[in-house]
C-alpha cells in the first residue's frame, strides 16, 4: 500500500505515541520532539509521559521521524497506539464521507 | 476544507493516546472548541452590498476578518432573509486578485499610454492624475474633465464627487452608472410629480390585492421583495399577479396571468388599460378633477444617438423641446387614447385579447388594490420617461396612488441609486435634493451652502454616461476618473465607443477598484479600492430607506476607499489651478488655499470631531483627515434637502435604526408621501397634495407608442435582450470571485427558443456568435434554461468580463432621460 | 573634474542604451502584462475573444459540501433540471419536506422554513420560502477563475487556539 515518493503522495498520515522518558530530560526529549516536523505534543502526564502526534505523508516519513526520536537517550520508551491514514486523492469524496460519518 | 477530516482523526489519534498516558484530553484536540474568547465574533448591522432591495444584514467579524453573515431579523425589509448573493457577502472581499497598489502604466519608470503596468506608490499615482487635470484645464478648461460614479457609491462618496467636479473642478461632467438604470425612472417622477422618488413603500407589498410586474424579473432581481409578494399572494387566494416581459423567466412561475410582449409595445398596453378604464367608466373623476392636470407631451424626438445618425436626422423633435408638453383637457386625452383598442395593442403586442382585458380589469376596478412594479424592462428603454408617465396615469385616472396596495412603485436597482446618486444629484445635469444647475435660483442654493461665490456652479449640463463615451472617442474629454463601476463591460456599443474612448492616446483614464476589472484593463491608471465594510457609510435603497454601517474591517494593505481618493486628491490643487481670478476675487479668503481647504475641511464637512466617533470603532478615512468627515459630509448634504421635503434625520440616528424612510420629520418616518395623514408635507385638507408641481397637481400625461430604434430586419433577424440573473451582481467582479455564485453559474449563455437554435442548425451548447452591426460576441447556446425567450427573440446576461455582450448592444438611448436602451436591438446569430 | 565628466559621460550612455534595451523587451511584453489584470478574462486583450468553454456538468453527486458559516443555505448537490417550482406545484417539497423525508431520505427543510416574517412558527413551511432557489443554487463542475481568501471562523479558531498554546 506504499506510495513510492517522498513528499508527493496524496496521503495523509497521523500517528500518535506515549513517550516515557527520564524525568530529568524531560525538557530535553520534549525539545528534540519538536525539533522535528509534523510533531504536535499535546499533554504531559504528572509522570512525564508525553502524549504527542506526528503527521506524515507515507509510511515512511511516520517511520523515519519515530525513529529520529526513538534514540534519543533521554527516552525510556516509544509507544506507538494508533495510527490513521487519509487517502487525499479524492479530497472531494473523503472531505463528504467525513461528514457522513459526523452525522 | 480538507482540514476538517485530518482534524477529525488527528483528535482521535490524541485522544487514544492520552487514554494510554492516562492523561485527560486538552480540550484544543477536541472538535469542539469551546473556550469563549476564542469562539467570540462581533456581530454588527451594515445594509447589504447588492440591490436596491436594500435589505439590512448583521456581519460577523473574529480577528479582523468577516466570518459570516446573516440576514437581519430586526429589518422591515428582509426581516431575517436574504438571497443566495446576500448569504456569500462574507466571501465577496477576499477574491485573492485584491488590488493593493496603484498601478500606473509605464514603460521606463515613466508613465506610456501603451506601456505595461507596473506598481507605483499613492503619491506618484496623485502626482500623475494632478498633473494630467490640470494639463487638461490648461488647454481644454473645466470641459475636458470627467467622473464616472455610481450608484454604489456611498452617500458621502457621491457628495465629495459633486463638490469636487461642479464646485472644484467647476464642470458638470460627472455622471453615474445610475444613468444605465434609473435616468428615466427619475425623468418620469419629475414630469408627472416634480419631485423625484416612490411614494409607496414595502408596506404596499403586504396590502395589495393585486401586482404587475412590468418588464420586471423580481424572482431573480429584487428576491426578497419577491418573498413578500409570495407570501401575500399564497396566504392570500384572492389576490392576482400578473407579469409581463418580452420572455418568459422565473417571476412567471408565479404569475396568474403571464403575458409576452413584443419589444416596445408595453407603450401600447399601458395607453390600452388607460383607454379601457375610460371607455367602462371607472375614472375616478372626484380625484382626477381635484389632483390631476392633463398634458399632451412632444413626440418624434429621436433616440439619442449621434447627431450624423440617420434615425436623429430624421426626427423632427429631437432637440430641446423633446420634453415639452401642452395642456389639455380629460377630453382630448380620452381621444388620444381611444385609438388603443383592444384589438389594435392585440394585433401589435402579441398579447391575447382576453389577457389584456383581465390586466386591464386589475386596475380599473376600484374594489382592487394595484402594485405595479418595473425595473429595467421600462427604463432602459428608448421612450422609458413615457412608459414612467403613462404607468403613472393608469393609477391617477383611478385615484389608486399614496395609499397602502395603491402603487406604482419604481423599483432600483442599485444599492444607493436612490441615496446617492439621485438624493445627491451625481449627474450632469443636478444638483442635491432634485435640484438642476440649470436653475439660476437652485446654483445660488447650492452656492450659499457651500459658502462659495455666486457662478462658481458652472450652468451647463454636462456630459451625461453614454455621451462621455463618445466625447472620450472624439477626444474632447481628456481626463477621466471612472469609480465604483465597470463601465467598460456595462456600458452598450464597447467597440465603436467605449473601448476607442479610453484607449485615446489624448485621454488619461483612471479607474478606481477593488478588482482588476475589465474597466481597470482598460485605463491608464488603476487605484485599488476599499469595500463595503472596509469603509463607513449610508446607503439608501429603493424605499427611500437610508441606512448607515461603521467600518468593521481593515482593507487590505494599500487600499483605500473611493472617499480618501476623492478627497485626498482635491489636496493637490490650488484654488488658483482651478478658478479663474474673477471668481477667487469675490472670495478673497480662498486664496492660496487647496480645494481640500475651500469643499471639506474648512467647510461645514469638517466641522465634526474625532471625538464624535466611538471609541472602539474603526474609522480610518476620518482618522486620516483628522475630522469625521463622514458625519460631516451627511449633515452638510442634509442641509439641501431638510425643510424641502426630502428631510433625513441627524447622522447618528441612523446608525442606531434598521434604516428610516424619507422625509424624516420630528423623528418620524413617511410611509406614504403625497397623502394626507401620513406624510407631513401635504397641506391639511387636500387629502393628496401632489407638492413637487406648484399646483399641488400631478400631470396625466398623453403619449403615444414608438416603434424601437434598432428593430430586427432581413439580415439581423432577432431581437437582442440583456440583463441579469440571479447568482451575479451587474458585472460579476465581486460575484464572479465567490466560488459557490461562480459554480452556480460560471458563463453568461444565450437563451433562445429551441425552434430558434433548430432552424439555425444549432443545439443546447453549440459555440454561436451573436452579430450586429457594431460588433460580435462568442457564447454557447442555452435552450432550456430558466429563460425561456419567444421565438425571434434571444436573450444574454452582462456578468461575464469573458463575454461581452455590449460589443453588440446598441448606445441608442431615450432622448430625455439619457438612458441606455439595453434591452432591444436587432442581431443574427450563427454557427462557429 | 575630468574624471567626474568621464564618469557622468559614462553613465549617460548607459542611460541612453539601456531604455532601448528595455523597451525592446517590454514591448513585446506589453500586451502581455497589461492583460494580466485581466483575471476574470484569462488575460485576453478587451478586443479579442477566447473560444468560450463548453457548458460544464451540474454537480450530481448528492455529496453536501461544508457550509461556510451555519446559518448559510446549503448547495444543492444534485440536478434540478424540470424541477418545477410555480405556484401549483414545488418539487423540492416531493423529497425535501416534513412528510417526505423519512421516505426520501433526503435532508429536511430547516425549521427556519417554518417561520413566518414575525418570527411566528407556522405548520406547513411559511410562504416566503417557498421559492428555494432564491437561495439555493447547483454547483456547476468549473473550476473558479479566481481563488478566494475567506477564511471560515472554525479555522480561525484554531489558529487562536493554536497560537495560544504557545
Amino acid at each position: 500500500m506504499m506510495k513510492n515518493a517522498e513528499s508527493t503522495t496524496s496521503e495523509y498520515h497521523v500517528a500518535s505515541f506515549v513517550a516515557y522518558p527520564i524525568l530529568a530530560q524531560l525538557n530535553e526529549v520534549k525539545q528534540a520532539i519538536a525539533d522535528i516536523e509534523g510533531t504536535d505534543i499535546h499533554a504531559t502526564s504528572d509522570e512525564g509521559k508525553i502524549v504527542f502526534t506526528i503527521e506524515g505523508n507515507s509510511y515512511r516519513d511516520i517511520g523515519t521521524k519515530m525513529d529520529i526520536i526513538r534514540v534519543h537517550k533521554g527516552l525510556i520508551n516509544l509507544s506507538p497506539v494508533y495510527h490513521q491514514i487519509l487517502d487525499e486523492s479524492d479530497n472531494e469524496k473523503i472531505e463528504e464521507q467525513y461528514t457522513e460519518l459526523k452525522k | 476544507m480538507t482540514i476538517n477530516r485530518r482534524e477529525f482523526i488527528k483528535a482521535n489519534a490524541i485522544a487514544a493516546a492520552a487514554a494510554v498516558a492516562g492523561v485527560s484530553i486538552p480540550a484544543v484536540a477536541s472538535n469542539l472548541i469551546t473556550s469563549s474568547d476564542i469562539t467570540k465574533l462581533k456581530w454588527d448591522k451594515a445594509p447589504c452590498r447588492f440591490c436596491g432591495t436594500g435589505c439590512s444584514v448583521n456581519v460577523g467579524v473574529m480577528d479582523g476578518k468577516v466570518v459570516a453573515t446573516h440576514g437581519d431579523i430586526k429589518s422591515p425589509v428582509n426581516k431575517g432573509l436574504n438571497c443566495v448573493k446576500g448569504y456569500f457577502l462574507s466571501k465577496i472581499m477576499y477574491g485573492k486578485d485584491r488590488l493593493t497598489t496603484p498601478l500606473l502604466r509605464m514603460t521606463n519608470g515613466k508613465y506610456d499610454k501603451e506601456g505595461e503596468f507596473a506598481p507605483v506608490s499613492w503619491d506618484q499615482a496623485f502626482n500623475v492624475m494632478a498633473e494630467k487635470a490640470k494639463d487638461a484645464l490648461k488647454k481644454d478648461g473645466p470641459e475636458a474633465l470627467g467622473m464616472f460614479g455610481s450608484g454604489q457609491w456611498t452617500v458621502q462618496e457621491g457628495y465629495a464627487a459633486v463638490k469636487l467636479m461642479k464646485a472644484g473642478f467647476r464642470t458638470n461632467n460627472i455622471d453615474p452608472n445610475a444613468r444605465h438604470c434609473m435616468a428615466s425612472a427619475v425623468g418620469g417622477f419629475m414630469r408627472t410629480f416634480g419631485i423625484d422618488e416612490p411614494m409607496g413603500c414595502y408596506d404596499d407589498l403586504e396590502a395589495a390585492d393585486a401586482f404587475v410586474l412590468w418588464g420586471s424579473n423580481m424572482a431573480e432581481m429584487h428576491p426578497i421583495l419577491w418573498t413578500r409578494l409570495t407570501d401575500r399572494r399564497l396566504s392570500s387566494p384572492h389576490v392576482k399577479v400578473a407579469v409581463l416581459s418580452t420572455f418568459e423567466h422565473r417571476s412567471f412561475d408565479l404569475a396568474d396571468n403571464g403575458m409576452i410582449f413584443t419589444p416596445q409595445t408595453d407603450l401600447a398596453i399601458l395607453n390600452y388599460i388607460a383607454n379601457y378604464i375610460i371607455k367602462t367608466d371607472r375614472v375616478n373623476k372626484e380625484f382626477v378633477s381635484k389632483h390631476t392636470n392633463f398634458r399632451l407631451g412632444e413626440t418624434d424626438i429621436g433616440y439619442g444617438l449621434r447627431p450624423e445618425h440617420p434615425l436623429e436626422q430624421a426626427a423632427k423633435n429631437n432637440g430641446k423641446t423633446a420634453g415639452s408638453s401642452t395642456q389639455i383637457d380629460f377630453e382630448e386625452y380620452a381621444e388620444f387614447v381611444s385609438t388603443y383598442t383592444v384589438e389594435y395593442v392585440a394585433k401589435l403586442s402579441g398579447v391575447p385579447e382576453h389577457k389584456l382585458e383581465a390586466l386591464a380589469e386589475l386596475y380599473a376596478d376600484p374594489k382592487i388594490k394595484v402594485t405595479s412594479f418595473w425595473t429595467m424592462g421600462f427604463n432602459q428603454h428608448t421612450r422609458g420617461v413615457w412608459a414612467n408617465n403613462l404607468v403613472y396615469n393608469i393609477h391617477l385616472l383611478t385615484g389608486k396612488i399614496s395609499t397602502p396596495g395603491n402603487s406604482p412603485f419604481s423599483l432600483t436597482g442599485q444599492p444607493s441609486a436612490c441615496g446617492t446618486a439621485r438624493e445627491v444629484g451625481t449627474f450632469s445635469h443636478r444638483l442635491p435634493a432634485d435640484m438642476v444647475v440649470k436653475n439660476p435660483k437652485h446654483r445660488a442654493i447650492a452656492e450659499k451652502i457651500w459658502d462659495l461665490p455666486e457662478g462658481t456652479v458652472p450652468p451647463k449640463p454636462g456630459y451625461h454616461a453614454a455621451l462621455q463615451n463618445r466625447m472620450l472617442k472624439d477626444g474632447k474629454l481628456n481626463f477621466y476618473w471612472v469609480q465604483c463601476n465597470n463601465n467598460m463591460q456595462a456600458a452598450a456599443n464597447i467597440n465603436e465607443e467605449g473601448y476607442p474612448g479610453y484607449r485615446n492616446p489624448k485621454n488619461f483614464i483612471v479607474v478606481s477598484d477593488p478588482y482588476p476589472t475589465v474597466t481597470a484593463q482598460a485605463a491608464d491608471l488603476i487605484l485599488p479600492t476599499a469595500m463595503w465594510v472596509e469603509k463607513e457609510g449610508v446607503y439608501g435603497n429603493a424605499e427611500r430607506r437610508t441606512q448607515s454601517w461603521y467600518q468593521m474591517v481593515e482593507a487590505p494593505q494599500g487600499a483605500k476607499s473611493d472617499l480618501w481618493q476623492l478627497v485626498e486628491f482635491s489636496k493637490r490643487f490650488n484654488i488658483e489651478d482651478v478658478w479663474p481670478e474673477e471668481l477667487i476675487a469675490k472670495k478673497p479668503n480662498v486664496r492660496g488655499k487647496t480645494l481640500f481647504d475651500v469643499l471639506y475641511k474648512d467647510a461645514s464637512v469638517g466641522k465634526f470631531s474625532l471625538d464624535e466617533i466611538p471609541e472602539d470603532r474603526l474609522n480610518d478615512d476620518a482618522r486620516d483627515f483628522g475630522f469625521y468627515i463622514q458625519k460631516g459630509l451627511f449633515e452638510e448634504y442634509a442641509s439641501f434637502g431638510r425643510g424641502h421635503a426630502h428631510d433625513l434625520a441627524p447622522y447618528d440616528t441612523y446608525h442606531k435604526e434598521r434604516g428610516l424612510r424619507w422625509p424624516v420629520v420630528n423623528g418620524k418616518e413617511t410611509k406614504w408621501r403625497f397623502k394626507e395623514g401620513s406624510d407631513p408635507y401635504v397641506k391639511a385638507g387636500t387629502g393628496w397634495d401632489f407638492y413637487g408641481h406648484k399646483d399641488g397637481r400631478a400631470k396625466i400625461f398623453a403619449l403615444p407608442y414608438e416603434p424601437a430604434a434598432e428593430s430586427p430586419d432581413e439580415e439581423y433577424d432577432l431581437w437582442l435582450s440583456t440583463g441579469r440573473v440571479l447568482e451575479h451582481w451587474h458585472s460579476g467582479s465581486m460575484t464572479q470571485r465567490v466560488p459557490e455564485l461562480y459554480k452556480a453559474m460560471p458563463d453568461a449563455l444565450v437563451y433562445m427558443h429551441p425552434d430558434d437554435a433548430k432552424k439555425r442548425g444549432m443545439r443546447r451548447g453549440d459555440l454561436v456568435k451573436l452579430i450586429s452591426r457594431r460588433g460580435e460576441v462568442q457564447t454557447r447556446v442555452e435552450t432550456r434554461g430558466r429563460n425561456k425567450p419567444p421565438i425571434g427573440l434571444v436573450f444574454m446576461p452582462w456578468f461575464d468580463a469573458s463575454r461581452l455582450v455590449n460589443k453588440v448592444t446598441l448606445d441608442a438611448t431615450d432622448p430625455l432621460s439619457k438612458q441606455t436602451d439595453f434591452k432591444k436591438c436587432a442581431i443574427k446569430i450563427v454557427k462557429v | 573634474m575630468k574624471s567626474f565628466n568621464l564618469a557622468v559621460i559614462a553613465s549617460l550612455l548607459v542611460l541612453a542604451v539601456s531604455p532601448i534595451m528595455y523597451s525592446l523587451n517590454a514591448n513585446a511584453a506589453d500586451k502581455e502584462t497589461v492583460n494580466s489584470v485581466a483575471t476574470l478574462r484569462d488575460a485576453t486583450p478587451i478586443d479579442v475573444q477566447k473560444e468560450p468553454n463548453r457548458i460544464p456538468q451540474v454537480i450530481n453527486k448528492d455529496i453536501k459540501k461544508t457550509r461556510n458559516y451555519p446559518m448559510q443555505p446549503p448547495v444543492i448537490p444534485h440536478t434540478i433540471r424540470s424541477y418545477e417550482v410555480n405556484k401549483y406545484n414545488n418539487k423540492c417539497m416531493s423529497c425535501h419536506s416534513r412528510q417526505r423525508t423519512e421516505k426520501s431520505q433526503a435532508p429536511m427543510v430547516s425549521v427556519t422554513h417554518f417561520m413566518n416574517r414575525d418570527g411566528n412558527f407556522l405548520a406547513e413551511i411559511s410562504p416566503r420560502r417557498y421559492f428555494c432557489n432564491q437561495c439555493h443554487v447547483t454547483q456547476l463542475d468549473a473550476k473558479p477563475l479566481v481563488e478566494n481568501t475567506f477564511t471560515d471562523m472554525h479555522s480561525l479558531m484554531k489558529a487562536k487556539a493554536k497560537s495560544k498554546e504557545h
